[in-house]
């Protein structure tokens, strides 16, 4: 039906492009025959010899005008928009030349209408007379799909619909359209002066028929000579602003500054001068010559790259440690309570709250976790960010690459999934690999498997560098690289906080290894989830591995560890500053540090400010809301306070949302900053792990919504907001911060 | 690794497309036709980053080149007004001949880089200019079907093989 109807021969369209043809034909074609054979004879032959020119040149551009593709987009096959479909925004904004453009989704076309790109809602492809414009809401099954012709597709540059040529006019035939406009104004000069010409010279009896009709024919040509000069002016004016008309009705850049336009020559020179530009459609279709046939070769993976990111082994083994000093037992017994069930072992808990967390983070997992009591957050679902957009999400690391690779495998959904189950149900078994063999390290991935190797580090660095290490690790688990480093970068009051708690020697150190991954955008940022499965399934493989590789990687620049670095450092941060307290009674502002960190690595939700120092009650009535929060609602904000802000932690937040907040915006942006240069926000996903926080004090959900960027609708054409209100809104496509034990947050990506 | 298989399926081992990255348009400078070189994650651990950004970087180019607004392009448009656009008949315009070198550019590619890590470029000209999509395959041999029904068939060949040996 849809077909059918589309095919429908609408004579009405083609009124105005008969009439122009045969005014202009009719109207030529008696010039020529009555007045220019006088002329000829009594002027000059070089008269009829140059409106034969310039009227074939008219024709041409005539014909070209009418005929020739404007440009019209081949529509988008199912593959490009399968994640936009869903969550896509209605605008995304793209910045061109330093001004900020807005692309409209086209639902019709599934996709981005590239810039000065619209529908037309006149030409036959339409299936139906109305505009496609903005159209969101058509039915799909009322535009064929199989008649490329008979469902609208965008045209590229845009400039209107013109009834007298009945086509679009866009990218690929303005010039002629011009030409056509240029020379049809000359042509009617042309014949009205030479008609007045031979008519006021008399250059034959007045009152014969030659004369009657060159009347004739001088009337029309001035007729029309007022409106087609008037366009012709008025495109003349916008080839030299460099408009189109469309941007010119609707008044896009009135007053504004038209970034299309490169100065009048060179809009001139480009109209004019530049090479046709091909069309899209009706080509002949390539044949795919080339056959993918496995085996296939793959990357060469440096140690660097290999390094899981474990962001809650860490935190665990820090606390084990500072547990084993002695001096953090306030922070353990509160990591202890902060699990929402009350696990039988501590230790054990706090992991398994991390896991929960971390499980719970994810958005298919929540709906799976939320039957485990002390999920430990070890992995989380990641979604590389895809196409689109803007996926500047990066995988730091083979591994994680590796992971994302198998993500990549199925839809990111079915592998969170599937990471999901796989991990929840090891996360006894990992529990103990990571609490075993807490790698800290430089290089805090959130592979278990690298716990080994960290653990290794960590106890090295026991003897001096304890508070170094940890933090180091902190630092590294804060987040993606990128996001760590962004964090880092913009709440220098909070997460730089963390320098502060380092010794002097010490910071130098851990910014100069910081130093080293953040260029980086979070690269080989892979789901948690899969890591985590990944990990349990070559545990034992990769001890070894990770411990030698451990080492150098250890010497080069740590990766970022996806492990939310606030909340990590947070909950460390407290533990060591309370470890201080006792030693020496540091002030607060190891807290402050703390808060900040916290701050950033933490959503809103109060828990992160929480110290965790404060009373383990606080925490785990955090964190039991917390907990359950993403897993029922993964898509809430898991920023948002779910549970009732806690009386103090540690400043962490102690400062109250207030700061937090910002750092949230700050943590929430910078994933965005990180891809800044797509409009839609980064679609880095900050996978902020935190199995060890789950047990401490917040149980920061965060969903980050990094990843909405481009995807998520809410984000919508604003870049994400920081704040509160952002966090709340990641789940499209977003990421959900959750806040494990020992104050990681990570960045489950939805 | 693949199990060894039996010598028919062997040779039917192939890949099956798993996932598609786009690689946007880069509106950075107007509406020339650039592509972002920004390196998708997904690709991480199938190609090196700097195959892929050369790739880009020479498909810009190659896109700079076509829309250049040069002495050539001036004659051409001249020369095809002249002839009332007749030329367009006979002639391939500048950008056209452009497209092919690009076309062969990324055949040539796919060939000689994508196709052995099981990754597939497909020219952005079948997309209208607006993505450049890269498909990336995995190799079914290595799935858990495949490679089970592979293993049963190859026992079973072991097992015929040893009973014909005996006697």
């Amino acid at each position: 039906m849809p077909a059918a109807s589309g095919k429908r021969f609408k004579p009405s369209k083609y009124v105005p492009v008969s009439a122009a043809a045969i005014f202009l034909v009719g109207a030529t074609t008696l010039f020529f025959a009555f007045t220019c054979p006088g002329l000829s004879l009594y002027v000059s032959p070089i008269i009829p010899a140059y409106n034969a020119v310039v009227f074939l040149f008219v024709l041409a551009n005539f014909s070209m005008a009418t005929f020739m593709d404007p440009g019209i987009f081949p529509r988008a096959e199912e593959d490009e928009d399968k994640e936009d479909d869903f969550r896509a925004p209605l605008y995304k904004t793209v910045e061109i030349k330093g001004i900020q453009v807005r692309m409209k989704w086209c639902a019709t076309c599934r996709f981005y209408r590239p810039p000065r790109c619209s529908h037309c809602s006149v030409c036959d492809n339409c299936v139906e007379v109305r505009s496609c414009r903005g159209l969101r809401s058509p039915p799909r099954g009322r535009e064929p799909r199989e008649h490329p012709l008979t469902v609208p597709h965008p045209r590229q540059e845009f400039d209107h619909h013109c009834p007298w040529v009945n086509n679009c006019i866009g990218r690929r035939n303005y010039r002629y359209f011009f030409l056509f406009l240029l020379s049809l104004t000359t042509h009617i000069m042309g014949v009205f002066g030479f008609g007045l010409l031979y008519v006021l010279y008399q250059v034959e009896e007045l009152s014969g028929v030659r004369m009657a009709v060159t009347m004739v024919v001088m009337c029309v040509a001035g007729l029309f000579f007022i409106p087609v000069a008037g366009l012709t002016g008025f495109h003349v004016v916008l080839v030299a602003r460099g408009r189109t008309t469309n941007e010119q009705v609707t008044g896009k850049f009135r007053g504004g500054v038209n970034p299309f336009t490169n100065g009048c020559c060179k809009n001139v020179s480009r109209v004019l001068c530049s090479s046709p530009a091909p069309r899209y459609l009706g080509r002949p279709k390539a044949e795919q010559t080339v056959l993918v046939r496995p085996p296939f070769l793959r990357p060469e993976v440096s140690d660097g790259q290999i390094t899981v990111k474990i962001m809650d082994n860490g935190i665990q083994t820090e606390l084990k440690r500072t547990k084993s000093k002695g001096s953090l037992e306030v922070t353990e017994s509160q990591s202890a309570d902060a699990e929402p069930p009350p696990p039988p072992k501590p230790d054990l808990s706090r992991y398994t709250g991390l896991r929960t967390h971390l499980t719970l983070a994810t958005t298919e997992d929540s709906s799976l976790l939320g039957k485990d009591s002390p999920p430990t957050p070890t992995m989380y679902k990641y979604r590389p960010g895809y196409s689109s957009s803007s996926s500047s999400a990066a995988l730091p690391h083979s591994t994680s690459a590796k992971l994302s690779r198998v993500n990549s495998l199925k839809e990111p959904n079915s592998i969170c999934d599937s990471g999901h189950k796989p991990s929840y149900r090891s996360e006894p078994s990992l529990e103990p690999e990571s609490f075993r063999s807490p790698t800290f390290g430089k290089s805090f991935h959130f592979d278990p498997l690298s716990s080994g190797s960290r653990s290794s580090s960590l106890k090295s660095a026991q003897g001096t560098g304890f508070e170094m290490g940890h933090l180091q690790s902190i630092r590294s688990e804060g987040t993606t690289s990128t996001s760590y480093k962004s964090l880092v970068n913009q709440t220098r009051n909070g997460s730089l906080s963390y320098d502060s708690l380092l010794t002097p020697s010490d910071s130098p150190d851990f910014e100069s290894v910081q130093a080293g991954p953040e260029p980086e955008p979070p690269v080989g940022y892979t789901s948690p989830f899969l890591s985590a499965r990944i990990a349990q399934q070559r545990e034992t493989d990769l001890h070894g591995r990770f411990a030698s590789a451990a080492s150098p990687k250890h010497a080069a620049p740590r990766e970022p560890s996806p492990v939310r670095y606030d909340n990590l450092s947070r909950h460390i941060v407290a533990s060591i500053q309370e470890r201080e307290k006792l030693l020496q009674q540091p002030p607060a502002p190891g807290r402050e540090e703390d808060a900040g960190l916290a701050d950033s690595g933490i959503q809103s939700t109060p828990g992160s400010s929480n110290a965790p120092r404060t009373s383990s009650s606080s925490d785990d009535s955090k964190r039991s809301p917390l907990g359950k929060n993403p897993l029922t609602r993964p898509a809430l904000p898991r920023f948002g306070k779910p549970e009732p802000p806690p009386a103090l932690r540690v400043r962490s937040l102690g400062s109250p949302d207030q700061p937090a907040a910002p750092h949230l915006g700050k943590s929430v942006s910078y994933s965005s900053q990180k891809t800044a240069s797509q409009a839609g926000g980064p679609e880095t996903e900050e996978v902020a792990l935190q199995p060890l926080l789950a047990p401490k004090d917040e149980v920061q959900m965060r969903t980050a919504y990094s990843k909405s960027n481009g995807q998520p609708k809410s984000l919508g054409s604003a870049p994400p907001g920081p704040g509160p209100v952002p966090l709340s809104s990641p789940t499209r496509g977003g990421v959900k911060k959750v806040s494990g034990v020992g104050g990681t947050t990570y960045e489950i990506s939805v | 690794l693949c199990p060894q298989v039996h010598s028919l399926q062997e040779l039917r081992r192939s890949a099956s497309l798993a996932t598609k990255v786009f690689v946007q348009r880069d509106y950075s400078d107007g509406t020339t036709c650039q592509f972002q070189t920004k390196f998708p994650p997904e690709l991480e651990s199938r190609i090196e980053r700097q195959l892929f950004e050369e790739t880009v970087k020479t498909l810009n180019g190659f896109y700079a080149e076509a829309e250049k607004i040069g002495g050539s392009s001036y004659l051409e448009g001249c020369l095809a007004c002249a002839t009332a656009y007749f030329i367009f008949l006979c002639m391939e315009t500048h950008y056209e001949k452009v497209l092919k070198k690009i076309s062969k550019y990324i055949q040539d590619q796919n060939e000689k880089i994508y196709a052995p890590r099981g990754l597939l470029l497909t020219d952005p000209l079948e997309r209208g200019m607006r993505v450049i999509e890269i498909s990336i395959y995995e190799d079914r041999c290595s799935s858990g079907s495949s490679s089970s029904g592979s293993s049963s068939s190859s026992s079973g060949g072991g097992g015929g093989g040893a009973g014909g040996r005996g006697p």
